[in-house]
Order: structure tokens, then sequence, then C-alpha cells
């Protein structure tokens, strides 16, 4: 019972701090876009590479997270 | 819920060696569904493009160039050309292939035996050393030796041990994002696929999740080709480059 509430917190508080990051990335991704929107290429690869850095965090939180519940 | 997985374990020296049998079996069919779509694909080449299949390949390969000419000069780049379209290619088959379904043994362990093969934590670490150890590889034979070595030492000489440890830190994270994304996908769809089959109410309940998160899926395996390949050409461009 108590690996099932360890598995609650680790992927909700990942989940909280990496939609916090995106939401900050995405944000200042479109106010660049509506102030330049000529660089909307290159300002889409760089957020999706920061997107990509920062989702590699919360997901080795939810791999850890499906190991506490199936594996003990 | 917990799925077995068909384990065969070949002693060498002593020294247990363990396969997982449907990742060999997976990894072995999305190489060969990739070599024929490019195969078939690239039949009957003609320089005003006649079928639909010679303009998604030139498509996808602008694509791929358009990555490797983001990140380094084409001078330097152009020769990652195929090898960046082969990993986007095999990434892309191989998030695909665990979508449609999955078989499942009758069996008392239910061993899972069609999947994605890049759900298995070993296939996408492996892919992630294999491409950090093509970056040192390259950053010798094209700055030299003393380039490389000096490059750790860039821009001052007590960031080396970071710049070491950066290094694993990369395998770890670039092997790691593909196997978690895909792995709790795949988690996921299964949990949907158990509600459906509890009941009536169930099959209701959970036909248009199953439905929404199959789409998402195809978003993500997308992604994380993209994201997996974006990532490999920075790390290279990172040691292959030399104007800092």
């Amino acid at each position: 019972m108590m690996n099932l509430l360890a598995v609650g917190i680790a992927a909700g508080l990942a989940a909280l701090g990496a939609s916090i990051g995106i939401g900050l990335i995405v944000s200042k991704t479109v106010e660049g876009v509506s102030r330049q929107p000529e660089a909307r290429g290159p300002l889409m690869t760089i957020m999706f590479i920061g997107i990509g850095v920062v989702e590699a965090v919360p997901i080795i939180a939810i791999v850890i997270s499906f190991m506490l519940m199936f594996m003990f | 819920m917990e799925h077995g997985n068909p384990i065969w374990t070949y002693d060498v020296f002593g020294l247990p060696v363990t396969f997982n049998l449907s990742t060999v079996m997976m990894i072995i069919i999305s190489s060969l569904v990739v070599f024929l779509v490019a195969f078939f694909m690239t039949r009957n080449l003609s320089v005003r493009p006649t079928g639909k299949s010679q303009v998604l390949m030139e498509v996808l390969m602008n694509f791929v160039k358009g990555i490797i000419s983001g990140n380094m000069a084409w001078k330097q780049g152009g020769r990652f050309h195929f090898l960046a379209l082969t990993l986007i290619l095999y990434i892309f088959v191989a998030n695909m292939l665990g979508l449609p379904f999955a078989f499942i043994a009758p069996d008392e362990e239910h061993t899972l035996w069609w999947k994605s093969p890049t759900a298995d934590p070993s296939v996408t670490l492996t892919l992630a050393s294999l491409m950090i150890v093509l970056t040192h590889y390259y950053g010798i034979k094209m700055r030299g030796t003393k380039a490389y070595l000096k490059s750790y030492a860039q821009p001052v000489w007590f960031m080396a041990p970071f710049k070491f440890i950066e290094e694993f830190t990369y395998n770890l994270t670039l092997g790691l994002r593909l196997y978690g994304n895909i792995y709790a996908g795949e988690i996921l769809l299964s949990l949907l696929i158990m509600v459906m089959a509890s009941g009536a109410l169930g099959f209701v309940g959970g036909f248009i999740p199953l439905m929404i998160w199959q789409g998402f899926s195809i978003y993500i395996g997308v992604i994380q080709a993209f994201i997996f390949v974006m990532l490999s050409m920075v790390y290279l461009s990172h040691k292959v480059s030399d104007d800092h």
C-alpha cells in the first residue's frame, strides 16, 4: 500500500514540475514568434529541443514509479 | 497487468547473458520493415518524380538535411545524412509497431510477444550509447586527438570533470527519454484495454479514451524520433565543429 502512495507522490510531483517548465518554454516561444513571425522555424526547433530536455526528467520519474508499482 | 517476458539465458564463461526473445524478434521485424520500405520506395527513381513514394522519400531526406544543417556546416555534417535518415526511420517504425495491437501469449505468465522494441531500455540505451561513442569517434577523427582533449578544458580548465560527467548524462537521458515515453504509452494502452475488457460499461467508457491515446501516441512517437535524431546531431556538432 505504501508503495502506491510513493508512486502517486513521485508521478504527481514530476508532472507538476514538468508542466510548469514546458508551459514556460512554450509561452516564451509564442512570445518570440508573435514578436518576430519570420523566426518561427528556428524557434520551433529550439522549442522542441528544450521540451525534449525538460521532458526527460519526469519520464524518468514515471519509469521509477512504474518500477515501484510492479517490482515491490 | 503484469506481462511476463520470454527470457532466454546463455552462459558465457560462467556469466549469464540474458536475451529478451520478444525484443529480439521485434528488432528484426522493425529492421525488416525499414529496409523494405526504403528499398521499395527508391525503385524507379526519375528526375521528374512520377509516383508518390519518391516524393515522400525526398521530403523525408530534405527534412533530415534540415535537421543536420541547422546544427553544423553541411561540409562537416553531410556525412551523417544517411545515418540520421536510418535512425529517424528506425525509431519511427519501432515506435509505431506497438500501437495498433499487442500479442499476449495465453499462458499463465501472460508473456508479451508483440510490443515496440523501443519499450525496452536495453534497446534505447544501446542506441544512445552508440550515438555517444560515435560523437567521440568523429570528434577525434575530424579534429584530431589534441583538439578533442583540449575541448574538455573549454572554456576553463576546472570545467573538465563536469564535461566528463555530462557525457554520461547525455547517454542516460537520450536513452531513457525514448524508453520512458514509449513504455509509459504502452502501459496506459494496456490499462485502457483492461478497462474495456471489464464489462459493457467499461467498453463504452474506455473506447473514446483509447482512440484519443492512440492518436496521441502517434504524435509522441513522431516527436520522440525527431528529438532523438535532433539531439544526436546536436551532440555530434558539439564534438565535430571547430568554431569555438
